[in-house]
């Protein structure tokens, strides 16, 4: 018999809810299984005892001794750990099971059983490693005692239980007894039977800020019903004052609710808020003192107050997060612009009661860099499996149903907004009903309370995941906002990569489906740039709900683009970090665009021996220069992947986009009306950033042989966390780019 | 049913944990409300409006074991005395109806002085029945079909399942007139709809849960593939 405590507690690491109890007094009046006293912890004991008294004698004894007199084919070396909202149970494999039952019995207070339930069925397509079977049962009410055993089956056949281990569940987290730790939501505090209410979000949100340095709810914006928009920003002390502090620490997102009618992820994050707010286990601590993490709970409050799919017009926010055409989806984009996560995941519930508890998709949209799907598909498949397969949770790839459309790649999922954002991410489903492998579910509480609280193990794993990989988290970043400011390679306006049936293949089940993109949806040459004329730019749309509806000129400042004005109107040059999403909003072929823009092809691609005066525009497109670069004022000039052997001066130009090129000489772009964009250069000689205004230039991931000096700029530049290597001095405003 | 800790068909002494999450609970709240002085909202009084087992109400049919009982917020004892539509909140495999009663402002139909009785699907019936976008266009839009699609399921004076059962036939506010047989400790209405835990009482109603849709809007749930 083994008891164990694993993961978050209020008074230190694991298992450190014992050690650390003595710190809580009050909590011999109250004993739920946080900040247990010693005392609590032998009543415990003694009546686990109890229960192994009251068994057969078959199933008795200690684990070593109950495998001496082991039956054939029982199962042995039962453990239990408990974590929050949920009990691992963990056993040696029987040769031949096809299957095991797992059975849970609640037990009153003095030990007296009552009736016992078969909580879960373990199948072999369960988890990464089948060898070492493990199930989190989940469901119960917190706090409660029970035992469990475990039988395995060979077709219909059932084999003899294994000995039985007892444990207490962990009470709803934090010390009632402490303030702060003692908040509960609405849903905490009515057992499930209800969701918490928006007014009750908001004053539990805002009781939690009240009450710790950690937090701060911030309004994102506001739905079309004017209800506020939060988000929780959460770092340790305290989280940076402002977005562009907060985005320096590599923060991680999560999304709780975007479908009104899908609301157990919104559960979780209100309880890992106040988890984070009054922890004090060490490691929490630790991470959240190095990075940010970002709770918008509520995305879609219309939707969940309704308790519709849609926001309070119908429309799906998980199909307008490209094209922005609601307050809720734009608020979210604007956050990602201003805060710049690294990492996130998106919260859903799903239909499907025969796959896994936690199916997750990595952004799949061919556009993405292919570094950002890579280190998706390593923070899904390289730990959420494998860490699911430890604690008892499985998770797996989202649309495994044989014959499904899900899971695919339009752009309007932020699943795939974000990997076209450069944001290492997964959608999150939680199966909405138990299914056949946990039966125990027609109790909608039950069900309720382990979908909520495999979200919640799911963004702890998250926290843990981005703290110990956020070096490649962010390498993987870099590539990718140095890779698409390239504009090189072809453009798939629909189309996803392949996605392996994982961990096993499951009966009856088949993998994501592929989604190959079609010839027509394959753009192979893709232009310099869209031109938008002033109507397509600043004309009223049709689109959208009445009274809020946005300009296009809105919804790309919003996605945080580079626009270009010029004499016939607006260019939005490919070479930015979003290269991959552009051409899904504005090009002719777009399957969901926002207007069609006319492409700009290159003005030049070969050779040029001479000094090169731009007048107008010229994109320069794998190009050879041999001589200067002088922009007139009011010019433009975009340069890809190009090489320039000469100055390149600008002054009172449009806009200068210099990517991925080399050139050797200086490089001087002064009083720039327009957007400034050095990313991935190789430049011999200084470069200068001066005196610009209207956007924040952008100079990242550039190797300056020379000193890179900015001044006057307003705004400031910025890198987007995306080093430039100078071996001369940086100084003034680049100083610490 | 393991931790809905039924007092009833298992025997065995009170289980404390209820008993002292309750206590949690409440301080939990006090202090909630300490520290926000958010004292005033209506959703604050109602999630704590069931006091308990204040009145032993006998609910009757296969999904009442799985549903709040006992001492457990939502418990058919704790709704007595409620308004109708705040009970509908506490009965937790009726979130689609009862978003469909404040979709189409019914809150006070179902408080009429003459009583009334409420035969309310399970979200498992509506989504057996409505695909997902057809039931956010009904909530959104055509509340006016919502709303004449609800009084399918109504019917005027509180009345106990037993007494339909007797009286062989209810005429819903609606104006149609459906048959009602009995079907295990329950009833079958319209030969269609099994009641699955009836005789929830609340202030001048009886709801009995109903695990199919009445009426006669054409079903649309096979439109939609789950998807996320």
């Amino acid at each position: 018999m083994i008891l164990k405590n694993r993961g978050l507690s209020a008074n230190g690491g694991p298992g450190a809810g014992v050690l650390g109890a003595s710190s809580h007094p009050s909590c011999l009046e109250i004993p739920l299984r946080y900040g247990r006293t010693t005392a609590g912890v032998f009543a415990a004991l003694l009546a686990a005892a109890l229960v192994a008294t009251a068994v057969p004698a078959q199933a008795q004894g200690q684990p070593g001794t109950a495998r001496q007199q082991a039956e054939p084919n029982q199962v042995q070396d039962l453990t239990v750990v408990q974590g929050d909202g949920y009990a691992t149970l963990a056993w040696t494999r029987v040769e031949g099971a096809t299957d095991y039952q797992i059975e849970r019995t609640p037990l009153a207070a003095d030990g007296t059983p009552g009736t016992p339930v078969i909580a879960g069925v373990w199948r072999p397509n369960r988890q990464v490693n089948n060898d070492e079977p493990t199930f989190a049962d989940a469901g119960f009410a917190p706090g409660n005692d029970f035992r469990w055993r475990v039988r395995a089956r060979s077709g219909t056949e059932t084999r003899p239980y294994s000995a039985p281990v007892g444990g207490t569940t962990r009470g709803h987290w934090g010390d009632p007894g402490t303030p702060g730790e003692s908040l509960r939501t609405q849903w905490e505090e009515t057992l499930g039977a209800q969701y918490t209410s928006d007014v009750d979000e908001y004053a539990y949100t805002a009781a939690i800020d009240a009450a710790s340095d950690r937090v701060r709810v911030v309004e994102i914006g506001r739905t079309l019903q004017d209800r506020p928009i939060n988000m929780l920003v959460i770092g340790y002390p305290r989280p940076p004052a402002t977005p562009q502090a907060v985005a320096a620490t590599n923060p991680l997102m999560v999304n709780c609710n975007v479908h009104g009618n899908e609301p157990g992820d919104r559960e979780a994050c209100l309880i890992m808020a106040r988890q984070l707010a009054f922890t004090r286990d060490d490691r929490t601590l630790a991470l959240l003192s190095r990075t940010t993490m970002l709770i918008v709970p509520t995305l879609n409050g219309d939707g969940r107050a309704a308790n519709t799919r849609g926001n309070s017009t119908g429309q799906d926010l998980n199909r307008d997060y490209s094209l922005i055409r609601q307050p809720e989806t734009r608020s979210l984009v604007e956050m990602v612009r201003d805060y710049r996560p690294v990492a996130g995941y998106d919260g859903h519930e799903y239909g499907n009661s025969n796959t896994g508890d936690l199916p997750m998709l990595p952004p799949r949209h061919q556009n993405v860099a292919q570094g950002v799907f890579d280190e998706s598909q390593k923070m899904i498949e390289g730990h959420m499996y494998t860490q699911g397969a430890r604690d008892g949770w499985w998770a797996c790839p989202y649309g495994c149903t044989a014959g499904a459309t899900v899971g695919l790649s339009e752009e309007t999922i932020l699943r795939n907004t974000l990997g076209l954002k450069n944001v290492v991410n997964s959608l999150l489903e939680l199966r909405s009903s138990g299914g056949p492998t946990r039966p125990d579910e027609t109790n909608t509480a039950n069900n309720r309370r382990r979908k909520t609280y495999s979200a919640l193990w799911t963004f702890h794993e998250f926290l843990r995941y981005h703290g110990a990989n956020v070096g490649s988290i962010t390498r993987a970043r870099a590539e990718g906002i140095t890779s698409q400011s390239a504009n090189e390679g072809r453009i798939v306006f629909r189309g996803s990569r392949e996605i392996e049936a994982y961990p096993a293949p499951h009966p009856g089940e088949a993998p994501p489906p592929v989604d190959a993109p079609t010839p027509e949806r394959i753009l192979e040459q893709p232009p310099c740039a869209y031109r938008l004329t002033e109507e397509q730019y600043h004309g009223e749309r049709t689109d959208g709900p009445t009274g809020q509806r946005t300009t296009v000129a809105r919804r790309l400042a919003a996605h945080g683009w580079k626009v270009i004005k010029v004499a016939d109107g607006y260019l939005v040059p490919l070479a930015q970090p979003e290269r991959g999403l552009i051409p899904l909003l504005l090009d002719e072929q777009a399957v969901e665009g926002l207007v069609a823009g006319e492409r700009v092809a290159p003005t030049l691609t070969g050779t040029r021996n001479g000094p090169l005066v731009v007048s107008g525009l010229a994109c320069l497109d794998g190009a050879t220069v041999r001589g200067p670069v002088q922009v007139q004022p009011g010019a433009a000039l975009i340069v890809n992947g190009s090489s320039i052997s000469g100055p390149v001066n600008a002054t009172g130009a449009a806009g200068v986009v210099v990517t991925d090129s080399t050139v050797a000489g200086p490089v001087l772009a002064t009083a720039t009306r327009g957007p400034v964009v050095l990313v991935g250069n190789d430049v011999t000689g200084p470069v200068g950033v001066v005196a610009s205004s209207g956007v924040a230039p952008l100079v990242a991931g550039n190797t300056v042989r020379g000193p890179l000096a900015c001044a006057g700029n307003s705004p400031a530049p910025v890198n987007l966390e995306v080093a430039n290597s100078a071996r001369g001095l940086a100084t003034g405003q680049c100083a610490r780019l | 049913m393991s931790d809905t800790l039924v007092p009833g068909p298992r025997p065995g002494p009170p289980y404390r944990a209820v008993r002292r999450r309750w206590a949690a609970a409440g301080l939990a709240l006090a202090l909630l409300v300490a520290a926000t002085g958010c004292t005033g909202s209506r959703e604050r009084t109602a999630a704590t409006e069931p006091t308990g087992d204040a009145t032993p109400v006998a609910v009757t049919g296969p999904l009442c074991a799985a549903l709040p009982s006992g001492a457990e917020p939502g418990s058919p004892g704790s709704l007595v005395g409620l308004p109708p539509d705040r009970a509908l909140t506490w009965i937790p495999v009726l979130t689609t109806f009862e978003a469909a009663v404040r979709a189409t402002g019914m809150a006070g139909e179902l408080s009429a002085t003459a009583g009334v009785t409420i035969l309310a699907p399970t979200d498992d019936a509506f989504r057996a029945r409505f695909s997902t976008a057809n039931l956010d266009q009904l909530l959104l839009k055509e509340t006016d079909t919502l709303r004449a699609l609800l009084r399918e399921h109504l019917a005027t004076g509180a009345r106990p399942v037993a007494e339909l059962v007797a009286a062989g036939t209810v005429t819903t506010r609606a104006g149609s007139t459906l048959a009602v047989t009995a079907a295990g400790s329950g009833a079958r209405v319209a030969d269609r709809a099994e009641t699955v835990c009836a005789d929830y009482r609340a202030a001048g109603a009886r709801i009995h849960v109903i695990d199919e849709v009445l009426g006669d809007l054409p079903v649309t749930a096979h439109e939609e593939e789950h998807h996320h």
